[in-house]
């Protein structure tokens, strides 16, 4: 039985009230929309409410219109209550919790993530604290097989342009000194079909054999970052299959929570994605898929401990002492989950649908228009900005970004695109549009978040500003 | 300017404590009571005797309180947090660190996870070097200590031996009466890999072995290394900073780490790794890039993706708590120190055993040998007689397996040692406890033969 110190600043952040019961709740009932999904009825947990979803974020600023889920994601009190409560265990005997709790606990969270991929395999699933780290991990044995020959020199890796800057450089660090070369696919932005994506993508593939060599290994992101567009991963590892690529790897940082995730329909063989951007995780946690992980001998956490050679789901479940608690409240946010209508599916359709509908309102608003169509957005949208705010440098977009922050109380990271192609690049009435908003949309949001964006850049222009005039502090 | 030598053996002047701020209770700030004390450590099991800092280190209250303040302000708006607080909150914890272990610049400060981060950190350059041709293979070698910890060896294995490299472990005798035994070992072993033919690349170093544990006269090592013209000195100092003296000037290495959440009470988990600034300064790097990679480790150490940095941000907080105390963290290691050779000298009186080391190669961690009645024969004895030690009496202590030198099942040759720790929250009660636990298990005829039923 565990016992919590009389010390009231260690006590878990208060569960919410069942104060206001919203007449709406009941039995839960199946939606018509929402997929079959052993996630999908809640077991013996609590419907809940709005007031319940208010309390669950009243740790969020108040008063700001937080619309970047995307960047950091976002926790409920639920989830941090539990995952304080892990961390005074270990707190109030460190042994006792290291020898008896934590590996079952970490057992536990990643047979709960195995269940919700579709994986074959518990051994196949390892925790990580991030995507970047993933990306350390998979693309230090692609490095090793170029050093060691098993790649050649004039072989290549595969990439879009727009990978995250992280995953950029550690294809910089890894692969480049190791002799491999790099072929960057740029991302057709604005984009209308999947289609203008694999056309880029095979040609792609081409230019990677013009050395004489093969491509290799592929990365390719789910849902790009900025801009955010969800790429038809399926169809491009089929692609990549029949091109005879070796690896191909999946950042899907932004995935779990706004896209289904069936690594085994997918059929990559390295799978990231973050648990806290949409799936409701503390800082921070991922898990890294490997398919048939036990054949992968190379594969090895880059901090080395005792667990060393046993897998990399052993290794990277003890990398040192450390804080694995974010690690070990899964089974807790499947609890959260599964207290909404239609479980993590309902939640990703209905961000769906209302991030959608408010970029839709915005670009009325504005006389822009939408970065892609809705079917290829999850819970993120890129939103054109209207061509008068001279968005002519990134940085004037972060310029743009900080002004909404500090002035408006409005958090949205803002995108610069230079113009490409004078024929086909984006025009309002006024000019050329090279300024997005990337929307995103959480459970916590309301349509108000969107009206005062709207009315916040309509005032920047009613005054007559653009993004290199608006004071930052 | 009066210079003394302390128990660890480290020569320390007034001029150099003088030096550092702030590190020391002022009459602004009144010094912490024992109710204080129960409270800023009521968290912790009182049923436990825990008598084993030094594997999991503590953290009090009021800095746990820190850091959920911390965490809080990131969740409250992360991005914010990120583009104007994370940075700064950083910067000052290492400009800290920097004072407290008189390094001289920041910029040779960075903060990682743990030891165990900072070795990969280190060992990782070392590979690249053999990758990139520039150390040979079978030519060029890493000398490291037979004790070194597990984790550290594994390092090595993956980052040197996989590379080419070769590896040579500085045999320790154990139990140890001097300094001088060790210091004798490396040097054989530095003669051993030059009559060899080899070219010692890089030494790592413990300052305090983990098991069994003792500290090691790193400066001396050091000396030896720079005659002898190893390349880099690495001195793994998992146990260091709060526990023994750690001054880079005096101890001079290429590279230092120590965790802060073992003896220096911080949360899990922070370290810090040193890297002295000098014309051929290596390129470290953190394995795990991001954005920041090509900036200097200290600031790739800063931000290797979206995560929990609350408690690397807490380092202020944890200044003040330590100068509640007389004499500040100083005080806090002489008093650890003090206490711990005391009592291991009390379980040594009452069991008629030893202690593993002298007291002045203990800093606030003792070796105390077991009766040999238990007879405790083998690694898993010891583990077992741990459980059982925490399951059936409350004690939570770390246990040594030491072979017998000879092939002899000698009744009263000692083959266990406890590694008994003491910090600020122990009290003499948690070492009668265990002293009688061990007695009670001796009169009742038991031995850990008995466990593996």
């Amino acid at each position: 039985m565990i016992t919590l110190s009389n010390n009231p600043t260690l006590n878990p952040v208060p569960m919410p009230q069942d104060d206001d019961e919203d007449p709406r709740n009941g039995a839960v009932e199946a939606n018509d929309h929402a997929h079959q999904s052993p996630l999908k009825k809640p077991r013996l947990t609590r419907p809940i409410s709005e007031p319940d979803i208010l309390q669950e974020f009243s740790h969020h600023q108040q008063g700001f219109a937080r619309i970047n889920n995307g960047s950091f994601g976002s926790c409920p009190r639920s989830v941090l209550s539990a995952q304080n409560t892990w961390h005074l265990r270990f707190l109030q005997q460190p042994d006792e919790f290291f020898f008896n709790s934590l590996r079952k606990g970490i057992l536990e969270s990643r047979a709960a993530v195995k269940a919700l991929i579709n994986a074959d395999d518990v051994d196949d699933v390892s925790l990580v604290d991030n995507a970047t780290t993933a990306a350390a991990i998979v693309l230090q044995q692609v490095g090793r097989q170029f050093a060691d020959g098993s790649f050649r020199k004039n072989d290549a890796v595969i990439m879009f342009h727009c990978a995250f800057p992280a995953v950029k450089k550690s294809i910089g660090a890894y692969i480049g000194p190791a002799g491999g070369s790099v072929v960057e696919v740029r991302l057709p932005f604005p984009v209308r079909s999947d289609e203008e994506i694999i056309a880029e993508f095979k040609k792609g593939l081409e230019r990677g054999k013009i050395n004489g060599g093969r491509v290799r290994f592929a990365m390719i992101d789910h849902i790009t970052s900025m801009p955010s567009v969800v790429l038809p991963v399926r169809e491009l590892i089929r692609i990549c299959r029949e091109e005879g690529v070796d690896q191909v790897f999946v950042d899907g940082a932004h995935s779990i929570g706004s896209v289904p995730v069936d690594v085994k329909e997918i059929d990559a063989d390295f799978y990231v994605s973050n648990l806290y951007k949409w799936f409701f995780a503390p800082p921070a946690v991922a898990f890294l898929h490997c398919k048939n992980s036990k054949g992968l001998v190379d594969l090895h956490h880059p901090v080395v401990s005792q667990e060393y050679g046993k897998g990399l789901a052993l290794e990277s479940s003890w990398v040192g002492n450390r804080d694995y608690t974010p690690q070990l409240v899964v089974p807790s946010i499947l609890e959260f989950v599964n207290r909404f209508e239609g479980g993590i599916k309902g939640i990703m359709k209905r961000n769906h649908d209302g991030v959608v509908k408010m970029g839709t309102m915005l670009a009325e608003s504005w006389g822009t228009m939408l970065g892609s169509p809705p079917e290829m957005c999850a819970s993120m949208i890129m939103v054109g900005l209207p061509s008068r705010l001279c968005v002519t440098s990134d940085d004037d977009a972060m310029s743009l970004r900080t002004h909404l922050r500090v002035y408006h109380r409005i958090e949205v990271p803002t995108y610069y695109q230079a113009l490409r192609n004078e024929d086909r690049d984006p025009k309002d009435k006024d000019g050329f549009i090279t300024g997005y908003v990337r929307i995103s949309r959480q459970i916590y949001n309301t349509d108000e978040d969107y009206h005062r964006l709207k009315n916040a850049i309509n005032q920047i222009l009613e005054d007559g500003k653009i993004c290199s005039m608006l004071p930052v502090e | 300017m009066a210079t003394h030598n302390n128990h660890n053996g480290d020569a320390i002047s007034n001029r150099h404590v003088s030096k550092k701020p702030k590190l020391a209770p002022t009459a602004a700030v009144a010094v912490i009571t024992e109710a204080d004390l129960q409270s800023e450590f009521s968290h912790h099991d009182p049923a436990v005797a825990r008598i084993n800092n030094g594997s999991f280190g503590c953290c009090p209250a009021s800095v746990i309180a820190a850091q959920r303040r911390w965490q809080l302000l990131n969740l409250r708006q992360p991005d914010h947090f990120y583009f104007n607080e994370l940075k700064k909150g950083i910067l000052h914890s290492r400009t800290i660190i920097k004072d407290l272990v008189n390094a001289e610049h920041v910029d040779e400060i960075s903060i990682v996870d743990n030891a165990t981060t900072a070795a990969s950190v280190v060992l990782q350059q070392t590979a690249w070097a053999f990758h990139e041709g520039r150390f040979h293979k079978g030519v060029d070698a890493v000398v490291m200590l037979h004790y070194a910890y597990g984790s550290v060896k594994k390092s090595v294995e993956a980052y040197v031996s996989r590379a080419g490299g070769d590896v040579i472990e500085v045999p320790l005798p154990f139990p140890l009466t001097s300094p001088n035994e060790i210091i004798t070992e490396f040097r054989c072993a530095l003669e051993r890999a030059k009559s060899g033919g080899k070219t010692v690349r890089l030494a790592v170093i413990d300052h305090v072995t983990s098991m069994p544990s003792v500290v090691i006269p790193v400066k001396e090592l050091v000396r030896i290394c720079r005659e002898e013209s190893v390349d880099k000195v690495f001195v793994d100092a998992a146990h260091g900073i709060g526990c023994t003296s750690v001054d880079m000037q005096e101890i001079g290495a290429d590279f230092y780490t120590s965790n802060l959440h073992k003896w220096f009470f911080c949360p899990p988990s922070i370290a810090f790794l040193y890297s002295r600034k000098n014309s051929s300064s290596c390129d470290l790097h953190h394995p795990v890039v991001s954005h920041e990679y090509g900036n200097g480790l200290a600031v790739e150490s800063a931000w290797i993706g979206n995560r929990d940095y609350s408690a690397q941000l807490v380092v202020p907080d944890v200044l003040e708590f330590v100068n509640r105390f007389e004499g500040g963290i100083q005080g806090i290691k002489r008093r650890n120190h003090e206490k711990v050779v005391e009592m291991g000298q009390m379980l040594a009186a009452a069991w008629g055993t030893h202690l593993g080391s002298p007291p002045e190669m203990c800093a606030s961690m003792a070796m105390v040998g077991l009766p040999a009645c238990l007879g405790i024969k083998c690694d898993l004895d010891v583990a077992r007689l741990r459980t059982h030690l925490r399951d059936e009496f409350g004690v939570e202590v770390p246990i040594y397996f030491r072979a017998p030198a000879a092939a002899i099942s000698a009744g009263d040759v000692v083959t266990g040692y406890a590694r008994i720790s003491h910090q600020v929250y122990n009290k003499v009660e948690d070492y009668y406890k265990f002293r009688d636990a061990v007695d009670q298990l001796v009169n009742s005829g038991f031995t850990c033969a008995q466990l593996s039923t």
